[in-house]
C-alpha cells in the first residue's frame, strides 16, 4: 500500500472550485442560501486549519492536560449546540441534557480506547479523532431526540391535558412521547449502519485506506467505531429524554410545558 | 347545604378573583360569565392541574392541597373543552383511556349504553377519525360518564351541538347523574340551558384590573 499523496496547496485550492458549481445552482433555482454557503465554507475551512494546527501541536507535545482540554473543548461544545438548538426549556432539563452527553460520551470512550483498542487514554492520535466522531454523532442525536420530544409535546396538547385529567399518571403521560423522540435520535444512525460499506463508505475508513492502512484493519476499526457511536447516540439521548422528562412534572403532578420550550422552536 | 367541593379566598396567579363557592352534592352547578372571568380555570382548579395563588378548596371537607391528585382527579373528573380522542375505533378509545388508568375496560354492552345516553348511538367498532366535531365530542363524553366519578365537570359540552341534541343530551345526563348521586359541573354559555337543567347557577365577573 502507498502512503497518501500530499496535496500541493495550488492543487488543493482546485477543490474551491465545486463550490462556484454549487453557487451557480443556487443562483438558478433562486435558493437564497449564498451567505449560508459563503460563511459555511470559510468557517469549515478556518475551523479546520485552526484544528489542524492545534493537532499538530498536541501530537507533537503529547501532555495528558492538551488532550483532556481538547476533550473538554469538543463536549462542551457539543453540548452549547444542542441546548441552542433546543432554546427554552427548564434548567433542570439543561443540566440533564448536559450530564448525559458529557457521562455516555466519556463512558464510550474509554471503554473504547482504554479496552477495545488497548491504548493510553491520554494518547491524542487515538483520542480526539475518536472522540470527535463520538461527540459530533451524540450531538446530533441528542439534538434531534430532543427537538422531536418538544415538538410533540406542543403538538399534543389536547391529548396530554386530556390524559391528566382522567387521572393518569404524569410518567404514564409522557412516556410514549419519551420513546417516539428516542426512537427518532437513533434513526439516522442505525439507517447508516444499513447503508455502509454498499452506498458509502465512510470517512474514517476512507480516511485510513488513504493513508495507507490495510482495508482489513479499516473495517474493524470502522466496525467498532459505529458500534460505539450507535451505543453514544443512545446512552446519551436515552439519559437526556428518560430524565429530562421528569423536570416536566411537579409534585401536584401537573405537567409543566412551558419547561419543554413552550411556542419556541 | 351539603357541599361536596368549596372555596374561599381563591385567586389564580392574581389575574381573577373568585367569589366563596359551594358546589352542592349530588346537583347539577351551571357556571356562567364573560370571556375570561376564569370559568375554565375554576374546573382546573377544582381538579389541581393548576394551583390557586391564594385560597383554599376542600372535597368532601378535605384540603385539596394535601390530597394526592391522581386519586382526586379520578373523582372529580374534568371533560375539557380541548376534546381529544385517539385515531381507532370507539371500543379502542375506550380501552386507551382505560388503560391509562390502569383499570379494565367495560364490556360491548356498556359501552354502547355510554355512548346512547350522551347521544352518540355509533357502534363501538366505528372509526372516531370519521366523526364529526359534535360526534366526537359526545364520545369523548360517553368515555367521561362511564368513568363513574364522584363529580363531573364539563366545559362547554354543548358547543358543538344543535339545540335539540343539547337538551336531549342534559335531559338524559340529568337523568343518570340523579340516579347514581354524580355532582356535575358545567360551563354553559346557552342561558336557555342554563335555566332549564341548573340547580344552582354560579355567575362569574370579571375583576376591574383583571
Amino acid at each position: 500500500m502507498n502512503g497518501v499523496v500530499e496535496m500541493q496547496i495550488w492543487q488543493f485550492s482546485l477543490v474551491y472550485l465545486l463550490l462556484l458549481v454549487v453557487l451557480a445552482v443556487m443562483k438558478k433555482c433562486r435558493i437564497n442560501q449564498t451567505k449560508l454557503l459563503v460563511v459555511a465554507s470559510v468557517r469549515m475551512t478556518l475551523q479546520l486549519v485552526l484544528a489542524g494546527l492545534v493537532l499538530t501541536y498536541i501530537f507533537k507535545n503529547p501532555h495528558p492536560v492538551f488532550t483532556l482540554l481538547y476533550l473538554a473543548a469538543m463536549t462542551g461544545f457539543a453540548i452549547y449546540r444542542v441546548l441552542s438548538k433546543n432554546k427554552g426549556i427548564n434548567r433542570r432539563f439543561q443540566w440533564v441534557i448536559a450530564l448525559s452527553i458529557a457521562l455516555s460520551g466519556i463512558a464510550i470512550i474509554v471503554f473504547f480506547i482504554r479496552i477495545v483498542v488497548g491504548e493510553s487514554l491520554f494518547n491524542p492520535q487515538y483520542v480526539i479523532p475518536i472522540a470527535g466522531m463520538l461527540m459530533g454523532n451524540t450531538m446530533t442525536g441528542v439534538t434531534l431526540g430532543v427537538k422531536t420530544f418538544r415538538e410533540s409535546l406542543n403538538g399534543q396538547r389536547p391529548r396530554i391535558e386530556a390524559l391528566l385529567n382522567v387521572g393518569a399518571t404524569p410518567e404514564k403521560v409522557l412516556l410514549p412521547f419519551v420513546r417516539q423522540a428516542l426512537e427518532t435520535a437513533l434513526l439516522p444512525t442505525l439507517n447508516s449502519m444499513v447503508g455502509m460499506g454498499i452506498v458509502s463508505l465512510p470517512g474514517m475508513m476512507t480516511g485510513q485506506i488513504l493513508s495507507g492502512t490495510l482495508p482489513t484493519t479499516a473495517i474493524l476499526y470502522q466496525i467498532a467505531i459505529m458500534i460505539a457511536i450507535c451505543a453514544a447516540v443512545c446512552l446519551s439521548s436515552f439519559g437526556a429524554l428518560y430524565f429530562g422528562y421528569r423536570t416536566l412534572y411537579n409534585e401536584r403532578n401537573q405537567i409543566l410545558l412551558a419547561g419543554a420550550g413552550e411556542g419556541r422552536t | 347545604m351539603n357541599a361536596i367541593l368549596s372555596a374561599s379566598g381563591l385567586k389564580f396567579k392574581n389575574l381573577i378573583e373568585y367569589p366563596p363557592i359551594e358546589i352542592p352534592a349530588g346537583k347539577a352547578t351551571f357556571i356562567t360569565g364573560e370571556s375570561g372571568s376564569g370559568k375554565s380555570t375554576l374546573l382546573r382548579l377544582f381538579n389541581a392541574t393548576a394551583s390557586p395563588s391564594a385560597g383554599a378548596i376542600l372535597f368532601q371537607g378535605r384540603d385539596l392541597s394535601g390530597m394526592n391528585t391522581v386519586a382526586l382527579r379520578r373523582e372529580v373528573l374534568l371533560a375539557s373543552q380541548n376534546v381529544f380522542l385517539f385515531d381507532g375505533t370507539i371500543r379502542e378509545n375506550f380501552e386507551q383511556f382505560y388503560d391509562y388508568r390502569d383499570e379494565k375496560c367495560p364490556g360491548e354492552a356498556e359501552i354502547s349504553g355510554y355512548l346512547s345516553l350522551c347521544c352518540a348511538d355509533f357502534p363501538p367498532d366505528a372509526r372516531c377519525e370519521t366523526l364529526s366535531g359534535g360526534e366526537k365530542q359526545r364520545v369523548f363524553l360517553a368515555i367521561h360518564l362511564s368513568l363513574s366519578p364522584k363529580v363531573l365537570m364539563l366545559d362547554e359540552p354543548t358547543s358543538a351541538l344543535d339545540e335539540g341534541t343539547a337538551n336531549r343530551l342534559f335531559t338524559q345526563l340529568k337523568g343518570h347523574c340523579a340516579e347514581k348521586g354524580i355532582t356535575w359541573i358545567v360551563v354553559c354559555h346557552d342561558q336557555k340551558l342554563v335555566e332549564a337543567y341548573a340547580d344552582d347557577i354560579i355567575r362569574l365577573t370579571r375583576r376591574a384590573g383583571a
